[in-house]
């Protein structure tokens, strides 16, 4: 169909930012042209921050903005087998968007967990076999997949990782 | 004096011998009225040196990989024992060393902390057992203990007492060090004497941090010094316990970088380089074997390369923290020696009180309690969890507890199976343990193969001091200790076997060893597994103590115990089968699994106080003393003066960012931190500012459901208005810490929230008039039981890594 793309985007989980940095970094390193990716972490004392490609989301992003991620562990095994949600929240395409920086504060700054940091890289599926394996120390990540024209693509992979990354974690 | 009835304590005082006139006309005094008991002639002093958490194959002086020159030379100048054996877990070898009695006769089947209702399991010393110092101490001895101590239980460890199950009650005159099962060398919680010291000063010194090795050596050698200076002649009995090599695995950088590199080769080949050296100095004989390494421990080739690095590291750490042991009590032996002493000290040093320990799982952790609150954690998790808090080349700093990976405890107790936990096999149970007494030992440097064990080193003491062991002591019959003195090897290499036989149990891991043959009988239980799937199978209905798997060693020919004879020797497996039940029944070791007791339903009764009120002066509540808030629903709430100018600091926080909580004021607004033990953490902060004047401010956990790690909503209130609230998605479930302490008005040692870390204690600038909790709102009858078995399965869980 003229003017539809397939948009892939992963969402990773990590307890460090230091692991999420190292994902990022290997993504970036790995050749892949990617729409745009982002980290966001808090440290233990709670500080946000913040670190994005210049790659730019194209037009309608802010539409993205409800769409978030979830990151969760199991629990341990004296206790019940539930999962752990600590949901990372509502960071969405806005995110991918260097110029949102705020807005992505304002987002990530009751969700992402202290200590913890999320990864998000949005990519056309042809990149997929580049971007993937350079994503190694996640400790939970999806991959959500979507066909349309471009910001509806990304919007629907979002929430299709977000999704997948529910169920794994429930 | 002379002549003293020594079998009975105290020793009684002599009588007047003197005239007591109705004026001093004629009265002529007695001055021995005045004397006190002393020793017999030439009895000499001792050091006891108790090294924690170790293997037979870690010190390079029994061909380990860590560098221990101070035990080296005091093995080169004594002599080395290398068929001696310990209990599998600290406090019962403890008990054991310290009253030369088996450990379950004398209620410590399991750690000190938990306290059970069967005999060999109350944690409680009879008093028909009285210990090794307490009869040194009433024989004229000065006695002191420093560092670990263990065999106080939970609950029993405040101002409150009793005191009879702390050192000073045990018969050790000074005690400076801690009364749990490990501590943070950084920020240790102290105990001096029957006081809760808590961290000490010297930790908020950036530029010369608090050390706690260092601190137990100078402490020891300050005691000497004094003993000295008041008495020339009267004989010490020290006992120096050091927290190393337990969990957390606390040093310098500087200790551990002198590793670097060391282990990159893996536990595997290390074990083989180990067991090389060990053949090499004759600690092992020539035609032992090497066991195999059992299938609960991975292969190094099958751990993936990008964490290799970080299980090396842990490995560096052990080894510097370890080292380090080595170093302090090499100052402590130099400082009796600068006292022209150490020809007439008998220094006993034992490199393990159990074998190695397995419990940091097969990853190791960044915060030893991860395993003991059941949070299973990946090597990836693990490894981000270190980066979280400084990265692996801050493993063993102050950010982190950290134990080390399973495989490597393995390793080090090398060339045995398993390690602690696991009394069934040489790798919980056989240590080294080297004898220096220049006076007496003309053999320097030599080995003595004879089988020992650590209840014989009580009596070993008494028979070198000339002491009997006491039938009487304060009006109660004494059982007989039963131990044998190896006094006979020191100056005899062919000293008969004084040892030929001696049962092994624990935690339902069995050995029994008769005249060379030792039958093992091992829970298939992982050591480090306690989830109740992994519990079933030892249900009260279900388990069979005699249908687990049976191995028959014969220890003469075979020193590692390679060669299962079980097959071709079923009558000896059943003779040592009955053997052991025979021995079990004795000394007290039944019910078997009474550690795991509460798991299966036996839990004590329902504590009666639902509220507990601190003072705003109230500090270092020590971690098993904690109200109870795990698992359900609870309230904490402060009385508050505010100063004009606005509140600042804590109100009351319970250990550290590991693992704790702080209810504290920022910048004016109440605020609530929550770490569960350091994976993940929480913080509800208020709008606005507390009033000035007196306040009431409240925090209320509203549980989902009282269960294990419950989930939640936390809301905070001031003056019953409230002004914040968050969620809590897990909690933890058993245990903040192993030893960080409870503070009303401030955050003692580590802080729970990091952001206040530079202000730290950070004391409340105003008054907290009273602190309460509240720990069982709203819960129901059955509820209430169902928590209570829950919790006491954390006391057990927490038993399980003493």
């Amino acid at each position: 169909m003229p003017g539809t793309q397939t948009i892939d985007v992963l969402i990773g989980g990590y307890l460090s930012k230091e692991a999420a940095d190292e994902d990022y970094e290997a993504v970036l390193a790995s050749g892949a042209h990617v729409e745009g990716a982002v980290v966001v972490s808090k440290d233990v004392e709670g500080n946000l921050s913040v670190e994005e490609t210049d790659h730019m989301v194209r037009k309608g992003a802010e539409g993205l903005g409800a769409v978030g991620f979830v990151v969760g562990l199991f629990a341990p095994p004296l206790l019940a087998a539930t999962a752990v949600g600590a949901a990372l929240g509502a960071v969405g395409g806005e995110a991918l968007h260097k110029k949102t920086g705020s807005k992505i504060e304002d987002a990530a700054g009751d969700t992402i967990p202290i200590g913890g940091a999320g990864l998000i890289v949005a990519y056309e599926h042809d990149q997929a076999d580049t971007v993937e394996p350079a994503v190694t120390r996640a400790i939970k990540k999806a991959i959500g997949e979507a066909e349309g024209h471009h910001v509806q693509a990304l919007k629907s992979a979002l929430a299709d990782a977000q999704k997948k990354m529910a169920e794994e974690g429930a | 004096m002379t002549d003293l009835d020594r079998t009975t304590l105290p020793i009684r005082r002599p009588p007047f011998h003197g005239t007591a006139n109705r004026t001093l006309k004629g009265s002529e005094p007695d001055w021995n009225l005045i004397g006190h008991p002393t020793p017999p002639d030439g009895a000499p002093n001792v050091l006891l040196i108790l090294i924690d958490d170790a293997g037979f194959g870690n010190p390079s002086t029994f061909g380990g990989p860590i560098q221990t020159p101070n035990y080296t030379r005091i093995a080169e100048g004594g002599l080395k024992y290398n068929r001696f054996h310990v209990t599998a877990l600290c406090s019962p070898t403890r008990a054991a060393l310290l009253t030369g009695r088996n450990n379950h006769a004398v209620g410590f089947g399991s750690v000190g902390e938990f306290a059970g209702g069967f005999p060999g399991y109350s944690a409680t010393l009879p008093r028909d057992c009285a210990p090794l110092p307490r009869i040194l101490r009433d024989n004229g001895y000065s006695t002191a203990a420093f560092g670990k101590w263990h065999l106080t239980p939970d609950g029993q460890q405040g101002p409150a007492g009793p005191f009879d199950r702390w050192p000073n009650g045990w018969g050790f005159e000074y005690f400076y060090g801690f009364l749990a099962g490990d501590s943070g060398q950084w920020d240790p919680c102290l105990i001096e004497n029957q006081k809760i010291i808590g961290t000490p000063e010297e930790f908020y010194d950036e530029e010369n941090p608090y050390y706690f090795p260092d601190a137990m050596a100078d402490r020891t050698i300050e005691w000497l010094h004094g003993v000295r200076g008041q008495d020339a002649r009267k004989p010490f009995f020290v006992y120096f316990s050091t927290g190393c090599s337990h969990a957390p695995h606390h040093v310098a950088q500087s200790w551990a970088d002198k590793y670097k590199g060391k282990f990159d080769q893996g536990w595997d080949k290390l074990r083989e380089e180990t067991f090389a050296r060990q053949k090499e100095l004759g600690v092992v004989p020539q035609d032992a074997e090497l066991t195999p390494r059992d299938d609960a421990f991975p292969a190094w080739d099958d751990v993936p390369q990008h964490l290799k690095p970080f299980y090396a590291r842990q490995m560096e750490v052990y080894a510097g923290f370890s080292e380090n042991a080595d170093y302090n009590a090499g100052r402590v032996i130099d400082a009796v020696d600068e006292l022209g002493e150490l020809d007439n000290t008998v220094v006993i040093w034992i490199w393990g009180d159990n074998g190695a320990s397995m419990e940091g799982t097969v990853t190791g952790s960044f915060n030893e309690m991860t395993m003991q609150n059941g949070i299973p954690l990946s090597d990836e998790m693990q490894l981000q969890l270190t980066e979280r808090f400084g990265g692996v080349g801050e493993w063993g700093g102050k950010l982190m507890d950290p134990h080390y990976a399973a495989a490597w405890a393995w390793a080090g107790n090398a060339p045995f199976k398993w390690g602690k936990q696991v009394g069934s096999h040489l790798g919980g149970t056989r240590n080294p343990m080297v004898v220096h007494w220049p006076d007496r030992v003309a053999e320097k440097g030599a080995l003595r193969p004879q089988f020992s064990h650590v209840i014989d080193v009580a009596p070993t003491i008494l028979d070198i001091a000339g002491i009997p062991a006491p039938t009487t002591v304060d009006g109660v019959d004494q059982e007989p200790m039963h131990g044998a003195s190896f006094v006979a090897s020191l100056t005899d290499a062919a000293a008969p076997e004084h040892r030929t036989q001696q049962y092994f149990e624990t935690i339902g891991n069995r050995g029994m060893y008769k005249d060379g043959w030792w039958l093992a009988m091992k829970t298939p239980r992982i050591p480090w597994v306690v989830t109740p799937e992994a519990l079933k199978p030892y249900a009260p209905d279900v388990w069979d103590p005699d249908g687990d798997p049976a191995e028959l060693y014969y220890l003469p020919d075979d020193f590692t115990q390679a060669k299962d004879l079980a097959a071709d020797q079923p009558e000896k497996v059943e003779e040592l089968k009955a053997l052991f039940w025979q021995e079990a029944e004795k000394y007290k070791v039944l019910p078997l699994l009474a550690t795991l007791s509460t798991f299966f339903g036996i839990v004590p009764p329902l504590p009666d106080i639902s509220t507990i009120e601190y003072r705003g002066d109230v500090q270092n509540v020590l971690s098993g003393m904690i109200p109870r808030i795990y698992n359900h629903s609870y309230a904490i709430s402060a009385d508050l003066v505010v100063p004009p100018d606005g509140a600042e600091g804590v109100i009351v926080a319970e250990a550290d960012h590991l693992g704790g909580f702080s209810l504290w004021v920022d910048d004016g607004k109440l605020t609530h931190t929550y770490s569960m033990m350091g994976v993940f953490l929480f913080k509800q902060q208020a709008e606005e500012r507390l009033p000035a004047g007196e306040v009431s401010v409240r925090l209320e956990f509203a549980a989902d459901a009282p269960k294990p790690a419950t989930g939640g909503e936390v809301t905070l209130f001031v003056d019953d208005k409230p002004v914040a609230s968050g969620r809590m998605d897990h909690t933890v479930p058993i245990r903040f810490s192993a030893y960080a302490g409870m503070d009303i008005g401030r955050d003692n040692g580590g802080v729970v929230d990091r952001s206040y870390d530079d202000r730290k204690p950070f004391p409340f600038n105003g008054t907290v008039k009273k602190v309460t909790f509240d720990v069982k709102p709203h819960v129901t009858p059955e509820d209430e039981h169902a928590l209570h078995t829950q919790e006491q399965h954390g006391h057990a869980a927490h038993a399980l890594s003493g």
